[in-house]
């Protein structure tokens, strides 16, 4: 979504994968506070390609994303306030810290489930949790 | 009755009034005609003969006044019937009101159910996609954690410093010389094999691919600045993972 550049396909490629990686750097707090603390956030054109990025947002783009958490650190980087709070590495901790509890968040309740269909149905035979999980959404 | 006409009732009364004139001249005549000659000759005719016509007057006014009387009547009738219809009218015009209220909300809300319908259709995925999608990030742990996760395991919802390394942004970086960092990525290639983990960053199956292309693994002048030695992140990997070389990424 470059406007008036011109590119040959691999430079197109080139810049969608490295905007793919680039973006989904970004579910990375402790990559994020690296950022504040040398400055990229104050910078201008920083701020405005991160605005640019916004467009990974639309599902044909986001659905080349494997790390979505990425999405939500882009939208909460739009802000000033989020940005200027990055260079403190408390700060960063802390979204990590709740990062890594909601992302586990899923998984304990997808165990107490089973354990749960596993107390209704003692007869039937008891699936193992698998290990990817069983993905399609419940 | 135009206003120019005098009222029944003066005109009855006039009439009454002259009647009494009369009258009262006739009978003044007779009881002088005991004493006296007539002065005129055709006076007491002429007086007889108004007292009739003014007898048939009073008559035909009668009449009038008793047809006017039935006229109001009639009128008072009318009048009522009128007040009736009136409250029908205003009866049936609250209801329409009230009706037209009903209908408007509806028609209200079902144009913002249409808007909705629209709206939803515009940013319809197929479901198929979206499984898919929510296959890809749930089999690789992206969103959920592995049910065996516990402190110290590498994972993590986002890429990490290795994988962020390994990738195309990485590679167009030049690598801080120093030791920990140094042999990270190395090991990573010497072992053969890119962290599973990060292939699907890469658009992998080509039929997702409406962009049409996989990636061509090399550099390019792109000038975006590259994730740098994190040295946080490193010291954590390497305080939680017994492994000194982090190359631990893939443990299932």
């Amino acid at each position: 979504p470059m406007a008036g550049v011109m590119e040959t396909e691999e430079q197109s490629r080139n810049r969608f994968q490295s905007e793919l990686e680039f973006i989904q750097c970004l579910a990375n707090p402790n990559y994020l506070n690296f950022l504040a603390q040398r400055g990229y956030l104050r910078e201008k054109p920083f701020v405005n390609y991160l605005k640019y990025l916004l467009y990974w947002k639309e599902p044909d783009y986001a659905k080349f994303l494997k790390y979505p958490h990425c999405l939500h650190m882009l939208e909460l980087l739009q802000y000033e306030h989020f940005r200027k709070e990055l260079v403190n590495a408390q700060c960063a901790k802390f979204i990590d810290e709740q990062q890594l509890l909601h992302w586990q968040h899923y998984s304990r309740k997808r165990t107490r489930l089973q354990q749960a269909l596993a107390e209704q149905q003692p007869t039937q035979q008891q699936q193992q949790p698998p290990a990817h999980g069983n993905a399609t959404a419940k | 009755m135009t206003m120019a006409e005098k009222a029944t009732k003066e005109r009855l009364l006039s009439v009454l009034d002259d009647l009494e004139v009369l009258s009262r001249e006739l009978i003044e005549m007779l009881a002088l005609s005991r004493s006296q000659k007539l002065p005129q000759a055709g006076e007491d005719t002429q007086i007889l003969d108004l007292l009739v016509q003014r007898d048939r007057e009073l008559q035909e006014l009668m009449d009038v006044g008793r047809e006017q009387g039935r006229v109001q009547e009639e009128m008072l009738l009318l009048e009522k019937e009128v007040e009736k219809r009136d409250s029908d009218i205003q009866q049936l015009q609250k209801q329409l009101k009230e009706a037209e209220h009903i209908l408007a909300t509806a028609v209200y809300q079902a144009k913002e159910k249409l808007k909705s319908i629209d709206k939803a259709k515009k940013g319809s995925i197929s479901s198929e996609e979206l499984i898919k999608y929510a296959h890809r990030i749930s089999a690789s742990n992206a969103v959920c954690a592995p049910l065996n996760w516990l402190p110290g395991d590498p994972r993590r919802p986002y890429p990490t410093d290795m994988e962020m390394r390994s990738g195309l942004l990485g590679h167009m970086a030049n690598l801080p010389t120093n030791g920990v960092n140094g042999h990270l990525p190395g090991d990573a290639l010497a072992a053969g094999r890119l962290p599973d983990v990060l292939t699907p960053q890469y658009p992998w199956q080509s039929s997702d691919v409406s962009v049409g292309m996989l990636p061509p693994h090399h550099g390019n002048d792109f000038g975006l600045e590259p994730p740098g030695h994190n040295k946080e992140n490193e010291d954590e990997v390497e305080a939680m993972s017994t492994d000194s070389s982090s190359s631990s990424s893939d443990s299932d």
